[in-house]
């Protein structure tokens, strides 16, 4: 207890001194907290959104391996060109997967794992029925499909006139562009993105098709309903687009709005307007493949291929997640359920997730950094002080070893002194660092966003498209393209952080305060352990 | 049996192993003062040292009570069972004269039956010191009342030897004699006092003197 009333009162005999030696580890303290803050706001962040975070994944074909497989097995010949014939472009197409395929995959899944999915096939209007945005007589249809993947409308004689391409099986489908595009969900969570909390759509009239029903039912957009005079009841009368006999009755029983307006691009392809989008559930969508399969013709051409009218079903299956352990445990197994090396599983959820912690992350090594370099420089100050005092103090440390005060109480007391100032400093440097982290987290998070938005912002004038204002997101003076091209590589980041200085961070603190308190204590530790009191007084005699 | 006991005690320092003590054999009994007189150089204040352990023995033993401390717990030594009275004094200066007194009596890790600033304000008292003086802070005394804080902090853990090192060679006559008067009385108590001096009035005072010649 003396050597604590003892330290007490040598503090406030040194004043000055260790009023000095207190700012300088209340300027530690408080870069410490705010560098600390700013790591541990990184972290908190990178979990909340994590756990936050709906990781939904899709397997696809990986084109890019597949391309450099056939760019190895292209030898070059010897004009220097490689060799073209190697080149199968049917490889690059992709075989499908099928739904059994994807459903064998789900085998993968953890637990709270889920997955759903979604088919889509175009057909045609029958009869008075005409798509959104087509006027009377208009056949600008077909001219704009023209030079559009080579698809067709069905033309004015009614005869199918579609692109073909297919598997590498030899057996190839007759692909047409149709009026509407007719997208069959597996279940309501499959069209969360639509009607969900985030979603722009929402039913005005009637009600949503049933999940599970096979009746061939479905909601249409009310541009189409109103286009076409249609209500809630009504029946459209489709058909196959490249056999206009193979019709498909559907029931309306729904209308739905769509307030996201559809892109001037979307709008001139009819099937891929919104307004044309019909929408029902997978297992009535299924029963009108099947009836396209069976009531499908095949023709075969001189080369022996065939060619099939069915409608070609683009499925689309979603994998999803409860958390990324479970994706990356997925990964790793589904190519044990048989998934080819020729497929990736992939989660843009993920992607994104990393790439809107980009800037906290950069931040949060900058300060750590930072955090390094003030404790190092501000560490060997302490040190040279504590130094300077000791030698001030030599005589004392003589004289309290001279009337029987061991050394290592000596120098507990030279420790208490230090541990005192170090801690009181690091409590009113915690308090101002814990006060300024927030706002100062965010200040610099937000120049750090500005000057990755700036970066992004040259790269789209490099490519000759200059924003109007000062959002990136922004209309971009270089049309569609630009804006784009930036949408393209805009970023959600994360750009606020609520919180910063928590109990890990005050912890951390300690520490900091401890290795101060040692690296500041190890010098007069070791030197009070050498100084013998008989030389330190006859050298003051 | 001697209070404290000598036996063939020599010492050298490391450095010039020039001889400072040889075979010295001295005793010393409780109630008694001895004076140790001698030219300078001679070791007196060497003796002082190896005598209250700030120095260890090249050689020889030292015995308390009978009981050999040569390689005992010298700080333990120091804080209890003697009390040393330094030439320059080695108060602590930023301390008051309470508190240098108290301070040691906290070091000694002794266990007293009652508060040690009574018991250390009484002591100061007794060796002459005001109360006002008492809380003064040490660089604010004179060299006299220094002296006599010293003494109490010497006193303060009730050791059985006091050492004193030249303690009147700062101080003018009158003063002299009452720090005298004082080592008179603490011999009175039983104490064993021992005091290196130059001066022949402290000497006469003594009821023993030891001369140290100088070794050659």
């Amino acid at each position: 207890m003396y050597i604590f009333k003892n330290a007490v009162k040598s503090i406030t005999r040194n004043k000055l001194r260790n009023i000095l030696i207190g700012i300088i580890v209340l300027i530690i303290a408080v870069s410490a907290c705010v560098s600390l803050s700013i790591q541990q706001a990184a972290e908190v962040a990178k979990e909340d959104t994590l756990s936050n975070l709906s990781v939904t994944a899709q397997i696809s074909f990986d084109r890019q391996k597949a391309m450099e497989e056939m760019r190895n097995n292209a030898d070059e010949g010897s004009d220097g060109m490689p060799d073209r014939s190697k080149f199968d472009f049917d490889i690059l197409q992709g075989s499908s997967l099928t739904l059994d395929n994807y459903m064998t995959y789900t085998k993968a899944l953890g637990d709270g794992d889920s997955y759903y999915y979604s088919g889509a096939f175009s057909l045609d209007a029958t009869g008075d029925l005409l798509p959104y945005g087509t006027e009377e007589e208009d056949d600008s249809a077909t001219t704009i499909d023209d030079d559009f993947m080579g698809g067709r409308n069905s033309d004015e004689g009614g005869q199918p006139n579609g692109e073909q391409f297919g598997g590498r099986g030899g057996r190839r489908f007759q692909v047409n562009e149709g009026d509407f595009t007719v997208t069959g969900y597996s279940s309501y969570d499959a069209m969360l993105s639509m009607f969900g909390e985030d979603g722009s759509y929402s039913i005005t009239d009637g009600a949503m098709f049933d999940e599970d029903s096979d009746a061939l039912e479905c909601i249409i957009s009310n541009e189409l309903a109103a286009y076409n005079g249609l209500s809630v009841g009504d029946t459209l009368k489709l058909s196959n687009p490249s056999c206009e006999d193979e019709t498909y009755k559907l029931k309306i029983v729904g209308i739905y709005t769509n307030s996201e307006s559809s892109s001037e691009e979307n709008n001139r392809f009819r099937m891929n307007d919104p307004a044309n989008n019909i929408y029902m559930n997978y297992t009535a969508f299924s029963k009108i493949l099947t009836k396209s399969e069976k009531a499908a013709n095949t023709t075969t051409d001189s080369n022996g291929d065939e060619t099939s009218a069915v409608l070609t079903n683009n499925l689309a299956f979603t994998y999803t997640f409860a958390s990324v352990e479970n994706y990356e445990s997925f990964a790793d197994k589904v190519y044990d359920l048989g998934l080819s090396d020729d497929y990736t599983v992939s989660s843009n959820d993920l992607q994104a997730y990393e790439n809107s912690l980009l800037p906290l992350e950069a931040l949060s090594q900058t300060a750590m950094w930072f955090f390094f370099i003030v404790l190092g420089v501000g560490g060997i100050i302490l040190v040279t002080l504590n130094i300077f005092n000791l030698r001030e103090r030599k005589y004392e440390v003589g004289v309290l070893t001279a009337i029987g005060m061991k050394k290592a109480k000596v120098a507990m007391q030279f420790v208490t002194e230090i541990f005192i100032v170090t801690f009181i400093a690091l409590i009113i440097g915690t308090s101002v660092g814990a006060a300024v982290s927030v706002p100062a987290t965010n200040t610099l998070l937000a120049n750090q966003i500005q000057s990755s938005q700036t970066s992004g912002d040259r790269i789209g004038e490099n490519f000759g498209f200059k924003p109007d204002g000062n959002d990136m997101k922004g209309d971009m003076k270089g049309g569609p393209m630009g804006d784009r091209f930036m949408q393209s590589r805009a970023q959600n980041y994360v750009d606020t952080v609520s919180s910063a200085t928590n109990l890990i961070v005050v912890l951390e603190l300690i520490c900091v305060g401890l290795f101060l308190t040692i690296a500041a204590s190890l010098a007069a530790l070791i030197s009070i352990m050498r100084y013998e009191p008989l030389k330190i007084l006859s050298n003051r005699s | 049996m001697s209070l404290l006991k000598l036996d063939n005690i020599s010492y050298h320092y490391d450095k010039s192993k020039v001889m400072v003590l040889n075979n010295l054999n001295m005793e010393f009994d409780a109630g008694k003062i001895y004076t140790i007189v001698g030219k300078s150089g001679a070791g007196k204040t060497t003796l002082l040292s190896v005598l209250s352990s700030l120095a260890a023995p090249t050689d020889g033993r030292i015995f308390l009570d009978g009981e050999d401390i040569t390689r005992s717990d010298k700080y333990k030594f120091r804080s209890r069972h003697v009390g040393v009275i330094f030439q320059n004094f080695n108060l602590l200066t930023h301390l008051t004269a309470l508190e240098n007194v108290v301070l040691s009596m906290d070091i000694s890790g002794k266990k007293f039956n009652r508060p040690k600033k009574e018991i250390a304000l009484e002591l100061l008292k007794k060796v002459g010191l005001s109360e006002d003086e008492t809380t003064r802070r040490v660089l604010k005394l004179s060299g006299g009342q220094q002296q006599r804080v010293a003494i109490a902090r010497a006193l303060s853990y009730d050791p059985s030897i006091i050492l004193a090192d030249e303690p009147t060679g700062n101080l003018d006559g009158e003063t002299q004699d009452e720090i005298i008067g004082i080592f008179r009385m603490l011999a009175d108590e039983g104490k064993c006092v021992i005091i290196v001096t130059h001066s022949p009035e402290v000497a006469a005072a003594s009821d023993k003197t030891y001369r140290l010649e100088k070794t050659k």
